[in-house]
């Protein structure tokens, strides 16, 4: 039966011909791996806080959204789209109602796209932290090509280089800093290493410390440790903030006697970060604009 | 036996005023804060924190199970701790300005309450089958504990709740513990009651035909112990197993009568949580390990092995 074999083959050829001319199966760079899509999707749902920040940045409007969204700038995207779960846990019925083409998951909802993906093709878009700058770019270059917004995703990284650019200028010469973050009356500290080690890599601000081991939820610390590393620059964020609860804010925390001793604390050089930015969008584009900005606006403001 | 404790309790205080991360120096020369600065901001408080929730905890622990008659219960697996941990979410959901004191009273009310339901249940359960109050007070731990979960998993406050969890003293600064200080008249109170406490342990036909008004103060017991826990959790977060550990300890070299040895039981909480605390400020310095891991880890073994020694002599 050779010729029926080669008929089949044929009508697969001129079939994946036939999709290709509207398709664009490209490879898409994961977390988890490498990923085909073959079609360009059109409805999305995203539960990664810091992607849903970089699509809109580059013009792509979600289908499906986490209920929470944490970064009142987002207030406006839920009211257009369904809610589909929460940031920790895609709602596999809500998700299957709407019937997404693509499903993004990440962060706080990495490795649910082996769930999601019997339901739509899905891409776990993680950042792993170690270099959230560069990483932030690449995933913006990667939903341009998804969306067919190619153009505007590379105008939205040029303004993003851009305030990195003048963040980084700020920083120069200006003393070490100590990035902490307060969770109610207790403190941790993070290195170099930690998720929040962009901040002195890509910036160039040396860390007070040295020699912080790589710990994501950063070292559990006493307010001896501060005085001790007495940074020029406190950079804090308060994890309650971040999450919406704003009971018990950083500065009552942090206002002790002991912190108090700091240089930071003395000359007024504690930066309080843009809690949900900085915390649950870390890698959106737009958000780590507004963090930089932050940066830059306080060390500018001590010459 | 007291002096031994006695020395052993100083000896710690002593080790623990001297590790921190900061240099102790007696002139505060250069930019080293002044020894006496040092002490009272920050090693005195953590120091006194931990011996205060150390004793208050291990006399709850006491009072408990001489209310149940049963030696493996405590605040923390039998929802005294978990109760108050729902009551500072309350406050938090509803007055998030409230300050640490009426945290506190809320705390203190939602663990007597609890704790109230648990003793009521526990008195009915078979008194010939010992190891069904524990049980019962793990389970009932742990649907106290599950509903604080799901209050906090609603309101995005897990991670906030992890705090209260898992007591730590890294936070302990002048000024942010002296609410422990009433531990000091509590344990005070539970000394004056120690005689009738140890009637009690007799049992209710007993310690009434003996004269002890047993429901009165069955209701002493229970403001005690709840109102320790709840301080202990307001302050310094869940310390697991020093209620559990402590008196059985005690009791199993020293007896029962209360008078002699509930002095040595708060002598002992003190030793165990202020030398887990200062375990946990040496393993990773100049990091910390909450105290409640410490003495998470070291725990279950030392109950474990007091449930097969039981079973050895039974």
């Amino acid at each position: 039966m050779p010729i029926r074999h080669i008929t089949r083959r044929a009508l697969c050829v001129a079939g994946l011909l036939l999709a290709a001319s509207h398709a664009l199966a490209m490879d898409v760079e994961t977390y988890a791996g490498k990923v085909e899509i073959d079609t360009p999707p059109k409805k999305v749902a995203v539960f990664d806080i810091a992607a849903l920040d970089t699509l809109l940045a580059i013009g792509v409007t979600p289908a499906g959204v986490p209920k929470t969204l944490y970064l009142p700038e987002l207030a406006g995207v839920a009211e257009k789209a369904e809610i589909v779960g929460d940031i920790f846990e895609p709602d596999l019925e809500a998700l299957s109602a709407l019937s997404p083409d693509l499903i993004i998951v990440g962060g706080r909802s990495s490795g649910k796209e082996k769930q999601t993906s019997r339901i739509a093709p899905s891409l776990d878009m993680t950042m792993d932290g170690v270099d959230v700058i560069d990483q932030a770019r690449r995933r913006a270059i990667t939903y341009g090509e998804l969306f067919g917004r190619q153009d505007a995703a590379r105008q939205a990284v040029e303004r993003f280089d851009s305030s990195l650019d003048r963040a980084r200028k700020s920083v120069q010469g200006k003393g070490r800093g100590l990035i902490v973050m307060t969770n109610g009356p207790k403190v941790s500290a993070y290195g170099s290493e930690s998720r929040f080690g962009w901040v002195h890599k890509a910036l160039g601000l040396p860390p007070a410390v040295e020699q912080m081991q790589a710990a994501t939820h950063g070292e559990p610390v006493s307010f001896e440790f501060i005085r001790k590393a007495d940074p020029d620059w406190l950079l804090v964020l308060d994890r309650a903030a971040a999450i919406g609860a704003s009971d018990q804010n950083a500065r009552a925390t942090l206002d002790n006697a002991l912190v108090a001793e700091t240089k930071a604390w003395k000359s007024g050089r504690v930066i309080y970060l843009p809690a949900a930015d900085f915390y649950i969008a870390a890698g959106g584009l737009q958000a780590t604009q507004r963090v930089l900005s932050a940066i830059e606006s306080a060390f500018s403001a001590h010459p | 036996m007291m002096k031994g404790a006695g020395l052993c309790l100083a000896l710690l205080v002593i080790a623990s005023l001297a590790i921190g991360v900061e240099d102790l120096s007696l002139s505060g020369a250069g930019d080293r804060l002044p020894l006496l600065d040092l002490l009272s901001i920050s090693r005195m408080p953590r120091t006194l924190a931990a011996v205060l929730t150390g004793a208050g905890l291990a006399v709850a622990g006491q009072i408990m199970q001489t209310l149940t008659r049963n030696r493996f219960v405590e605040p923390s697996t039998a929802g005294t701790a978990q109760s108050a941990a729902l009551g500072i979410l309350i406050v938090t959901l509803f007055l998030p300005s409230a300050g640490i004191g009426l945290k506190a009273l809320v705390a203190s009310g939602c663990a007597l309450a609890g704790t109230a339901l648990f003793l009521s249940t526990a008195h009915r359960l078979p008194p010939e089958q010992p190891h069904l109050v524990p049980l019962f007070g793990l389970v009932y731990g742990g649907v106290v504990g599950a509903a604080v979960t799901y209050v906090a998993w609603q309101n995005d406050l897990l991670q906030y709740l992890d705090i209260w969890m898992n007591g730590e003293f890294s936070g302990v600064l002048r000024g942010r513990y002296e609410l422990l200080f009433f531990c000091v008249l509590l344990i005070a109170a539970a000394l004056l009651a120690a005689d009738r406490l140890t009637i009690m342990a007799l049992g209710e036909g007993q310690a009434t035909s003996l004269g002890i008004d047993y429901r009165r103060m069955t209701q002493i017991g229970l403001v005690l112990v709840s109102v320790m826990s709840a301080l202990s959790v307001v302050v310094v977060g869940l310390v697991p197993f020093v209620g559990l550990v402590v008196p059985n300890l005690v009791s199993r070299i020293f007896g029962d009568n209360l008078r002699g040895t509930l002095p040595l039981v708060a002598l002992c909480g003190a030793i165990l949580v202020l030398s887990a605390d200062i375990v946990g400020r040496l393993i990773r310095f100049p990091y910390e390990i909450p105290v409640g891991t410490v003495l998470g880890v070291v725990g279950p073994f030392v109950f474990l092995w007091l449930i097969l020694q039981e079973r050895r002599n039974a």
